[in-house]
């Protein structure tokens, strides 16, 4: 063959594979929607929601695509509402929240049933939780039922103090003048004044009971179990350790929890703390139902098929790993009525390529939050199939606080007030700008405080006050030659998107102020321990999404030390939140969170960038199914919808019915 | 022979420990937690991690572990991250799926590249050898992440002839792509190999010998050269079967098969030690035998290595 003829072949494949390619881009940017949308023949929706689950124990899966399958498996006292979030009646039909938001009083209804047909009471609550916050179950989850009176005192066995003559226990107060009043669950029941405002759909008072007089009794102090950690403890505090002289030291047991069967369908749960937002948060998987007598016949085998008993809407029928979980409808559910599915079918699957393509050609009926690769959106984002709304997550920098330069609190400012953040939200088109740490519009009611907007003159006069004086060059140019640039960079875990976003900040920063910031990517889990061990220096790339739906869930991220990749804590701060935590009217307790947004973003330990936008795709025929702020869906409202003039052409209403 | 094979077999019982050592090693230096995530945990939760698993045991009692549990036990233990599998049964289920779609593509690969390297060699300098050898090019040129779109946007997304991804058992059409994506890369590269070896016998005193015996050109072909001009295909072969047997990260992840690449992977993205050293074994121990057999087979294909 003559090299004439080579090349003839030659061009002819590569116009070949170049006319693949442009046809199947045009068939992509036809029509209103992506790819088929014949709806599958039977009840059954298709769905991937992520990686593989690591485990179907609701107890012990904290990511969100478990999070997903744990809302068909399994049930709780409350379930998120389908659009808004709100927690509303699941095996809880009705209950009742004392004033200050310390003890709520749960009715179960007496219908839930679980897979196996056995009856669902408050024993199976109660008995869940203690399992929860066992110390050898060692649940990821445990700390979101911190609230609970002495859970981590249990969860970490801890020890009360006695005196074995009077039997007697040493109280917390006694020790720690720093800690806020006892909140109405610790105090003493006062008969004459009720203590939960009146319901005039239900007015015989809630049973009571020997525990819930313990309850309320001033809390009782917990010192380490472990002997070597509690004399470091007891060194440090002479006036302790001279109390400890002939007491006895008694193990913080699960009866101890603050969570009480008060009869076979009352449960009640007693907070060491106000905690308004705790409604909200016992619709997270750390409180949905586990059977007690599968779990501890199994152990940790009891979510095999062959084993596992569940109490959600659907119940499982297969699962095969990294393959398929397949669901059916449980017909022993309380509320199967409403359950209009057949199947739910979930696919592990990594590539987010790979979800579009079976999307596209009608494998999938929808994809999950955030499966859109950022090269498709602005084809994506055109379709009728595209969801789009608002995220309960906030994307921010974070910034190593404990060294310099960034321990200045007036560096911060000037890197934050260099960066154009509607120039940003424009760029990344599915986000929006935000200034502060709570996500923009997503507490109604809530009056966020706005953080320092775009300002580079001002950023730069910061920057000099700081002791790096920015000279403006005769090209129009700043540069900033004191500038330590050695000490600072920019960390962000190895994805294009990170990437982008780095190199964007970058630039404003070189543009506005002067200062050429290093970029440097590494693997996420070495990404994840040099932020939380504060190895890294300068700028650390940052996300929360919230646990429930309260401005705390994002507040709370420097609540504690240490674990917020900051260094940053105020003590000031914290007093705050705890203050509005203890207020009662719910606009005033509002005011005082916005408080210490403010305060904290005075401070500027993170630089907030954005609003995130969910951003998935659903089939028109998929009904029930709404793009909520946490992509958490009940999946017992989802149907298929065969009749065309029903379907969704765009995103379904979300206003709550 | 005999002691040819047994010698070689207790070689590999040391190799196979060291491997398993320098993993052990290397996962420890790595940082960060199967655990770690996005949001931080509380360090008493951590802790109460840490002591479930062990982690909080000084690092020579938890390699001693470790070992005694794999060399006593032939025991790998339990998945960190997938919470109760054990390492066996994951490598149990996850084989037969990578093994299926290694072992087609192998085949393919065999037949298809032994065919065109023989013609291209025999018919050299003609249309045939050209347009084989410049698909062999293209093969070993396109990558297989580049190859599996390409396939995918042709087959599934604009003809809707084959399903674009996921695991349907043997047989199914769900395995034509993967099988093809995977076969292209080996194909190329048997069918070069072919093609030289085949040259280089074709032109050797001992099938000019055979012509001139006035053997028929198929019998000189096939007894005689194409013995001789596979063995670099067979001591390519080996190695690269161990590689297709225990699968593939790039095209089981593009094509989401639950195989054993996609969990390799995955493992040591989420710093699962017991389920990392379970699969590298595992990887090992499968190259170490296929390497065996290729010394096997080039002794049994060539004399002059067995009188060595």
């Amino acid at each position: 063959m003559s090299s004439s003829k080579f090349r003839q072949i030659l061009g002819l494949v590569l116009l070949a594979s170049l006319a693949c390619s442009t046809y199947s881009c045009t068939v992509a940017s036809a029509g209103d929607f992506f790819g088929s949308t014949t709806p599958p023949s039977q009840n059954i929706f298709r769905y991937v929601t992520g990686d593989e689950p690591a485990t179907l124990d609701p107890a012990m899966g904290n990511g969100q695509p478990e999070a997903r399958l744990y809302l068909a498996l399994y049930e709780g006292l409350v379930e998120y509402n389908a659009k808004t979030l709100a927690p509303e009646p699941a095996l809880a039909e009705r209950w009742h929240i004392n004033n200050d938001s310390s003890e709520l009083t749960f009715h179960l209804r007496t219908t839930g049933r679980w897979s196996n047909g056995d009856p669902i009471d408050a024993y199976d609550f109660v008995y869940s939780i203690r399992r929860a916050l066992a110390k050898k179950t060692a649940s990821p989850n445990a700390y979101m039922a911190s609230y609970l009176k002495y859970a981590e005192a249990f969860n970490q066995q801890r020890v009360f103090v006695r005196d074995p003559k009077t039997g007697q226990f040493l109280l917390a107060r006694e020790f720690d003048e720093s800690l806020p009043p006892e909140p109405l669950s610790g105090s003493p029941i006062d008969r004459e004044k009720s203590e939960y405002p009146a319901d005039p759909k239900d007015s015989s008072p809630d049973p009571d009971s020997e525990f819930h007089h313990q309850m309320h009794m001033p809390t009782r102090l917990t010192l380490p179990g472990d002997e070597k950690a509690r004399n470091k403890r007891l060194d440090a505090n002479p006036k302790l350790k001279a109390a400890m002289d002939g007491k006895e030291f008694v193990p913080v047991k699960a009866e101890d929890l603050g969570v009480e069967a008060v009869d076979r369908y009352i449960v009640r749960i007693s907070l060491v703390q106000p905690a308004p937002f705790f409604l909200g948060l016992l619709a997270h998987q750390v409180f949905r139902l586990v059977p007690q007598k599968v779990v501890e016949q199994y152990g940790d085998q009891w979510t095999r098929p062959e084993h596992i008993v569940t109490c959600g809407p659907f119940k499982m029928k297969e699962w095969v790993p990294y393959d398929r979980l397949v669901l059916v409808r449980d017909p022993m559910y309380w509320d199967a009525a409403t359950v209009r599915l057949d199947e739910l079918r979930f696919y592990p699957i990594l590539d987010n390529s790979t979800v579009m393509n079976m999307y596209k050609v009608g494998e999938l009926d929808a994809v999950f939050n955030h499966a859109v690769p950022n090269g498709w959106l602005h084809i994506m984002r055109e379709k009728k199939d595209y969801m789009g709304q608002a995220e309960a997550a906030v994307d921010y920098l974070i910034m190593n606080t404990t060294k310099p330069p960034l321990n200045n609190v007036k560096v911060r400012k000037a890197f934050n007030l260099s960066i154009d953040k509607d120039g940003y939200a424009a760029w990344r088109r599915i986000v929006k700008p935000l200034t502060a740490f709570t996500p923009e519009g997503m507490f109604p009611g809530y009056k966020q405080p706005k953080g320092g907007a775009f300002n580079p003159a001002e950023a730069r006069k910061l920057l000099g006050e700081a002791g790096y004086p920015v000279i403006e060059n005769s090209d129009g140019s700043f540069s900033c030659p004191s500038f330590p640039v050695d000490q600072v960079e920019f960390i962000y875990n190895s994805q294009a998107a990170n990437r982008a976003v780095a190199e964007w900040m970058q630039a404003q920063w070189k543009q506005n102020l002067g200062v050429t910031v290093g970029l440097r990517n590494m693997e996420w889990k070495t990404f994840l321990e040099q932020r939380a061990k504060l190895e890294y220096k300068g700028f650390a790339r940052g996300a929360w999404g919230a646990d429930y739906m309260d401005p705390f869930t994002f507040l709370s991220v420097f609540y504690t030390g240490g674990d917020n990749g900051t260094g940053w804590l105020d003590p000031h701060y914290i007093e705050m939140l705890d203050e509005a935590n203890r207020t009662l009217d719910h606009e005033k307790r509002y005011d005082l969170l916005a408080k210490a947004e403010a305060y904290l973003l005075d401070n500027q330990p993170i630089i907030p960038l954005d609003t995130p936008s969910v951003n998935w795709l659903k089939k028109p025929y998929v009904k029930g199914l709404y793009p909520n702020a946490a992509s958490l869906f009940p999946w017992k409202y989802v149907y298929i919808e065969r009749d065309q003039a029903k379907w969704d052409y765009g995103p379904p209403n979300m206003a709550a019915e | 022979m005999l002691r040819f094979i047994v010698r070689r077999l207790l070689v590999t019982v040391p190799t196979i420990l060291v491997v398993i050592s320098i993993t052990w090693v290397l996962i420890k230096l790595a940082p960060g937690n199967f655990y770690s995530g996005e949001k931080r945990l509380p360090p008493a939760v951590e802790q109460n991690i840490r002591e479930k698993y062990g982690l909080d045991k000084p690092w020579y009692q938890q390699y001693g572990k470790t070992m005694w549990r794999i060399v006593g036990h032939l025991d790998f233990g339990t998945s960190l991250r997938y919470e109760g599998q054990s390492v066996n049964s994951i490598i149990k289920r996850s084989l037969p799926v990578s093994a299926t779609v290694g072992v087609l593509a192998y085949l393919l690969a065999l037949i298809v590249g032994i065919v065109a390297g023989s013609i291209a060699a025999l018919k050299q300098n003609s249309k045939w050898d050209y347009t084989s050898m410049a698909l062999a090019m293209l093969g070993i040129s396109v990558p297989n992440f580049v190859l599996a779109p390409i396939l995918v946007l042709i087959f599934s997304l604009t003809l809707y002839w084959l399903p674009p991804s996921r695991w349907g058992g043997f047989p199914s059409r769900n395995l034509i792509l993967p099988v093809l994506t995977l076969a292209a890369l080996q194909m190329a590269y048997i069918a070069r190999l072919t093609r030289a070896g085949m040259l280089e016998v074709l032109r050797s005193d001992y099938i000019r010998t055979a012509r001139a015996k006035g053997l028929s050109e198929r019998d000189v072909v096939i007894r005689h050269a194409l013995r001789g001009g596979l063995m670099p295909v067979i001591s390519y072969t080996g190695p690269a079967l161990a590689f297709l047997l225990t699968g593939t990260v790039v095209v089981e992840r593009i094509f989401a098969l639950p195989g054993l690449g996609n969990y390799f992977i995955q493992a040591s993205l989420n710093r699962d030690e017991p389920l990392i050293i379970g699969i590298v074994a595992f990887i090992a121990i499968t190259l170490l035998l296929m390497n065996l057999l290729v010394d096997i087979a080039y002794a049994y294909l060539d004399p002059r290595v067995r009188y060595q």
